[in-house]
């Protein structure tokens, strides 16, 4: 059982997280700070906002780490946070930079030189995800936070332009999913083959598409219940009891295995996980 | 005087038959840079003599140097041929220590799968490897530096790369040898891709593919000009590889100094025609590191364990002719 404070033990002087030692990371230092703040622990999440502040780049995204110069998808996290804690205004320039973002595959010029080419279209190519790095493709999992994110931001601020951005985003996820059920990172069928899906990506893409109703989601469902009694990773697991319990299908008295934690991410997502059989779902409550 | 040794002394040296054959091999001259070799081997302990007297063969130049191993970590899947075995790296570790190198680490950064630690700890590294945890990096999560790249081939200018790969004095590749769907075969060349930090680049890595994969390849490997190449052929894997082929026993281990030698030798061992690779062509760079007679090979003679591996047909172009 992992405790609050061991993950406040590892916060750096810095304020923000490390994956596992060094130097702090965006991804560890927002997910600590989450499980921080549900367990009442302001003055950590304190820390974890300075530093997050020092990082955001001047076209309002966040770069993963200190030494990198370019925003990535980590900035949809920054995004999850509530707009009091980060900033308003630094909010706001997080939420702009994601609905710019689409993966490079869906981008108008790239489907028109396909076309000139005279590649046909993949279906999927229609559907706005997010990339992990800008430049490339859309992916399972920076697509899941992207539409996390502006899940958070239509609650308190609806748009049009959002609602479309979700509506493709969650098709992206849909049309991704692997034949078996489920989803790996993104690449369901190479060259004609199928690709087997993964547990955590499966339980990613679950929480994603809470409230969505489609045949698909069965088959993942499915899928997610096999995984949950397979897999031996404490992030796999933790990742389908998100899913699962989005949909109301993790299994009643569920008691998650005994596995190690093998980063800050890890044991923070694992302690958000434990408050939301408690009811409190930091990624899906309106904050 | 030191000699050089014929092909017969290496070969009993390396099967363990001939104990005098290696007893003075601290006095040979180092071998040439081109020089690949091929030994038999299987999944026991009898592996770490194995290695130990390929590396010794070659001599690295590690003493009092810090020496980095990059196996092919991909899947969960144990019992698969996915991934570098566990016990070729046990084994390629202790060889490095016994080599005198003043430290040895295992890093890897895979491509797919977020939770490193859980997939080597499936794969059976830890079981394996005593202590792996505290002589492992995980490369996707390294502190990183800008590196402008020089003269580069794919579109990259800069590529963020890990500390503890950039600082290594050798790295060395310690690669599975597997058919793959997008560049033919992926032996210790395209093993680099694995220190393209995840954390920055996201899983998969995909702006590598965007800036080409082949050109990427060569880039990567004109990155880190100190390296050393070891495949683990023992069984390798055909077939829709990387990751979903099906297991290829061959029973050997290729090494060398320089990874377009090894990579080419691998290809000619599974019946690919490595002037048809395209980023062992960019590699090379017309010299003649490609061409077999370009290579100085020792141990077994490649028809002897050469055996055709299964290509998907979208590379059946790429088949060595008369394999």
């Amino acid at each position: 059982m992992i405790s609050i404070d061991f993950l406040l033990s590892r916060q750096n002087h810095d304020g923000g997280w490390p994956y596992s030692a060094g130097p702090s990371w965006t991804e560890p230092t927002v997910f600590a700070m989450m499980a921080a703040a549900a367990a009442g622990r302001q003055d950590a999440v304190a820390g974890g906002v300075e530093w997050l502040r020092g990082l955001q780049r001047p076209d309002g995204g966040w770069a993963p780490q200190a030494g990198v110069e370019e925003s990535t998808w980590v900035t949809a996290l920054v995004a999850l946070l509530p707009p009091a804690q980060i900033g308003l205004e630094r909010h706001q320039g997080a939420v702009s930079w994601l609905v710019r973002l689409t993966g490079r595959e869906s981008s108008p010029v790239y489907r028109l030189r396909q076309y000139l080419l005279g590649f046909a279209p993949e279906p999927d190519q229609a559907f706005h995800g997010w990339p992990w790095f800008p430049g490339t493709a859309a992916w399972v999992g920076p697509t899941t936070f992207g539409i996390l994110a502006l899940r958070q931001e239509f609650r308190r601020r609806p748009t049009r332009s959002i609602a479309e951005r979700l509506d493709l985003a969650r098709r992206f996820l849909l049309a991704r999913m692997c034949r078996e059920g489920g989803w790996n990172h993104g690449s369901a069928r190479a060259l004609g083959y199928d690709a087997r899906a993964y547990p955590e990506t499966t339980g990613m893409a679950l929480l994603a598409l809470e409230g969505v109703r489609a045949p698909q989601i069965d088959r993942a469902l499915d899928a997610a219940q096999r995984f949950l009694n397979e897999c031996r990773s404490a992030d796999g697991v933790t990742w389908l009891r998100f899913g699962l319990t989005a949909h109301g299908r993790l299994p009643a008295g569920y008691c998650p295995p005994a596995l190690p934690f093998r980063t800050t991410r890890d044991a923070s997502l694992a302690l958000l996980a434990d408050g939301e059989a408690a009811g409190r779902n930091p990624f899906l409550a309106s904050l | 005087m030191t000699t050089q040794p014929n092909r017969r002394q290496w070969l009993a040296a390396s099967l363990g038959t001939s104990a005098a054959a290696l007893g003075g091999c601290s006095a040979w001259r180092p071998l040439p840079a081109t020089t690949v070799s091929v030994v038999r081997a299987a999944y026991n302990n009898s592996l770490y003599d194995i290695v130990r007297r390929t590396l010794e063969m070659h001599q690295p130049d590690v003493r009092g140097r810090s020496v980095l191993l990059k196996p092919n970590l991909v899947e969960f899947e144990p019992d698969s041929s996915i991934n570098t075995n566990p016990l070729l790296v046990h084994a390629v570790y202790e060889g490095f220590r016994a080599l005198g190198a003043r430290s040895v680490r295992i890093a890897e950064g895979p491509g797919h799968r977020r939770n490193t630690l859980d997939l080597a700890d499936s794969a059976g590294y830890f079981h394996t490897i005593p202590r792996f945890e505290e002589c492992f990096t995980d490369l996707n999560l390294d502190e990183v530096t800008r590196v402008r790249l020089d003269r580069t081939l794919s579109r990259l200018e800069k590529l963020y790369l890990p500390n503890t790969a950039l600082g290594a004095d050798l790295l060395v590749s310690v690669a599975k040898m597997k058919t793959h769907h997008w560049v033919g075969a992926t032996l210790t060349m395209k093993n680099l891709f694995g220190l393209v930090p995840s954390g920055v680049y996201g899983w998969p890595k995909n702006v590598l593919h965007w800036a080409g994969i082949h050109e990427c390849i060569a880039d990567l490997y004109a990155a880190f000009p100190r390296h050393f190449a070891i495949v683990d052929g023992i069984v390798g894997m055909e077939g829709n590889g990387p990751i979903q082929g099906t297991a290829k026993p061959v029973g050997v281990v290729v090494a060398g100094p320089d990874m377009v030698a090894v990579d080419a030798t691998c290809c000619r061992i599974m019946g690919i025609d490595p002037l048809k690779v395209h980023y062992l062509m960019l590699s090379a760079a017309g010299d003649s590191r490609l061409i077999e007679r370009g290579i100085q090979q020792i141990g077994e003679p490649i028809p002897s364990v050469a055996t055709s591996f299964e290509l998907i047909p979208e590379f059946r172009g790429i088949r060595l002719e008369n394999s």
